[in-house]
């Protein structure tokens, strides 16, 4: 009994409530004067967070475990320095850099936050790679975009070209690339949002 | 002050006892020890892969995203899993003396959670992983493993409530709440994570259930087996029943609301890693409590060190038990956790819990149960002594490569300025250490698996007198006897 008593306290209060909680946040609609580019009304915007992505893709970065090297998560500058890394909080230029926060991850079963940082944080990585074509070189051939990068090649996504030269990205490739181009944690926040109000 | 000598007629309780846990027993160890192996070669290839990342990197098998999970997989359910069912159920039937029953069903049972975790194991391999640490595997094995654990632990509790002796064991505390705690939290993770209404709460559960695997599984049963064994061994009584029990209820109430610091300043409300930093620094009191209660039992019987294989794991455990402890209440806190969070400390820091203190106790209780059941030494002290000592230099240099690599990779990637693959770079030094580290523990344990196997199929020596370290074998009546102490 008082077994029970020791696990279930911390489950309901530390667990469970916060789970329902954060399950039950509602999209929050900008202020007239506040209305980003790009055609948002609310923050978070599921359609426009997917950018085109499919759950495909979020799968192969799952099963290809790209999570235990990569994390997705920007800590504020009180508990890390990632905000001051260019482009890992988002886009700078515009003002739009921030932190991650729950609802930044509707689009996602699971948020992929990592297990650790072998390779840098990928939370906005569709904001620094913008090039489909980099992107897919950056997955074949990572050391000819740095030499010093610690990254495996992922050849088995490509297939050779039927002209000889270059490769082809298969299916997988493409999925994978479609997520990671989608990955844009900066949409802007409403102010009552920013505020915490 | 010393423990009474048994009578004839305890001694022939305990004899028939041990005979009732024989082959389940010897079955989950046996099992145990295979999959210890197989997880610390995909330790030592997983590590390859950071030193040479280029390695055999067309095939989809041999990446690092894959090899590392499976290796997780492979030494928490393949190995601690079992390993900790064959101790639960032994100790359990020995403290409250009653006869192992329903044998059968558990081997059955034990094939089964085999065939499981196989399946689990392989379904990562072949690309259906999920990223999620310590439960990748596909949504569908998880009830099967929550239902097989269930059918082989249950037997404990009608065994702890036929209990003959008046009070309770903290050792029997510890292992039913290990048996009880633990259905509950991986139902509850699996059940939140795979439900996906929250996707940062998943992400955060999953924090929570390792910490809690740690602290309310491994702890529990590693706990057990040192209360058990170190006065054993020792023969003398625990030194505070109430220290014990009170170290056992500041453990059991603390570890539950451990786990979240693992993302703290992530996407999550920042009370709950501050809580979870917060316990992490008062489970502390639980390692103190254990540590004055163990430390009178052994003051002065040093020399039982050089000679018994039970003791001498069992306390290098609880060592790391303590070592583990203190850097992961310190990694808990913002001061010092921010430049180690998902550094290499991180799998410094799991490793230490996973190999160090849990699986070193439990070798503890392995050399001490075996040659009980089966009626028959250890063939080999010198063997034992091998693994032991590539064991210990194993973790320790996992350990510390990973704890100065942490901070050094930490130092880099706080350097906002430089390129991220500069904290790569320079740490690829310690990740040649880690390599080395599952290298030396891969041999350890060959020599223990090649051991376990001789004892399974009934090589083990069969003359009088206990199999100790640096003694001839049978040459003492026991390690007390050997080192001159009786």
């Amino acid at each position: 009994m008082a077994l029970g008593v020791a696990f279930a306290i911390p489950w309901l209060l530390l667990v469970l409530v916060p789970y329902i909680s954060l399950a039950k946040l509602e999209p929050v609609a900008y202020a007239e004067d506040e209305l980003p580019d790009g055609g948002m009304t609310q923050y978070p915007d599921k359609n426009l967070l997917r950018h085109g992505a499919s759950d495909y893709g979020r799968d192969i970065y799952a099963s290809e475990g790209c999570a235990y090297c990569h994390t997705q998560m920007v800590r504020p500058t009180y508990a890390g320095p990632d905000m001051w890394r260019p482009g890992w909080g988002g886009r700078e230029d515009d003002g739009f850099a921030r932190e991650t926060r729950p609802q930044d991850y509707v689009t996602e079963k699971y948020a992929p936050l990592g297990y650790q940082r072998i390779g840098p944080d990928l939370a906005n990585v569709g904001n620094r790679i913008t090039d489909r074509a980099l992107m897919h070189e950056h997955l074949y051939n990572p050391k000819g975009i740095d030499r010093n990068s610690g990254m495996p090649a992922y050849k088995h996504l490509y297939k050779d070209s039927p002209f000889g030269k270059g490769y082809e990205p298969t299916e997988k490739a493409e999925a994978l690339v479609d997520y990671l181009l989608s990955l844009k944690k900066d949409q802007p926040l409403p102010a009552v949002v920013a505020t915490g109000g | 002050m010393t423990v009474p000598k048994p009578t004839v007629e305890e001694m022939q309780e305990r004899a028939a006892i041990d005979r009732s846990a024989r082959y389940p027993v010897l079955f989950f160890f046996t099992s145990a020890a295979a999959w210890l192996f197989v997880a610390t070669i995909l330790g030592f290839f997983s590590s390859l892969k950071l030193c040479v990342p280029s390695l055999f990197d067309s095939c989809p098998f041999l990446g690092y995203g894959r090899l590392f999970p499976m290796h997780m997989i492979a030494l928490v359910y393949g190995w601690a899993m079992q390993a900790g069912i064959g101790v639960m159920l032994w100790l359990m039937a020995r403290l409250t003396k009653n006869e192992l029953r329903y044998g059968t069903t558990m081997i059955v049972m034990g094939h089964l959670w085999n065939f499981i975790i196989s399946l689990a194991v392989l379904s990562v391999w072949a690309g259906y992983g999920r990223s999620i640490p310590l439960l990748d595997f596909p949504v569908w094995v998880w009830p099967m493993m929550a239902l097989t654990y269930a059918l082989i632990v249950v037997w404990l509790i009608p065994m702890f409530r036929s209990r003959r002796n008046s009070y309770v064991y903290v050792s029997e505390m510890y292992l039913v709440g290990a048996a009880v705690w633990f259905p509950w939290i991986f139902v509850a993770a699996n059940l939140l994570i795979n439900k996906g209404a929250s996707p940062v709460m998943g992400a955060g559960t999953d924090a929570w259930y390792i910490s809690n695997l740690i602290y309310f599984w491994m702890g529990p049963i590693a706990l057990a087996v040192a209360y058990y064994i170190i006065p054993k061994i020792t023969a003398r009584p625990i030194y505070s029943y109430p220290l014990a029990q009170a170290g056992f209820w500041i453990l059991a109430v603390l570890a539950g609301w451990t786990g979240f610091s693992r993302y703290m300043g992530g996407p999550l409300p920042a009370w709950i890693p501050a809580v979870s930093g917060a316990a992490s620094i008062f489970i502390l009191l639980a390692v103190v409590a254990t540590v004055a209660n163990f430390l009178p039992s052994l003051k002065g019987q040093t020399k039982l060190w050089e000679y018994s294989p039970s003791l001498r794991f069992t306390v290098m455990g609880m060592l790391m038990f303590v070592v583990y402890a203190v850097l992961a209440a310190l990694s808990s806190t913002f001061t010092f956790g921010k430049d180690l969070q998902f550094s290499h400390f991180q799998i410094g820091l799991d490793t230490l819990a996973f190999y160090g203190f849990f699986s070193m106790t439990v070798f503890g209780a392995i050399y001490f149960i075996v040659p009980r059941i089966t009626n028959a030494e250890w063939p080999s002290g010198s063997r034992i002594r091998t693994h032991f000592w590539f064991s210990t230099y194993g973790i320790i240099t996992m350990v510390v490569c990973m704890l100065v690599g942490g901070i050094a990779q930490g130092g880099d990637m706080a350097q906002w300025d430089r390129d991220f693959s500069t904290s790569f770079v320079n740490s690829s030094a310690y990740m040649v250490g880690r390599c080395i580290a599952w290298g030396l523990i891969s041999f350890s344990n060959f020599a223990f698996l090649y051991q376990l196997g001789l004892m399974f199929v009934g090589k083990g020596r069969k003359t009088d007198g206990p199999t100790l370290i640096h003694s001839e074998p049978g040459a003492a009546a026991d390690a007390r006897a050997a080192a001159g102490l009786s």
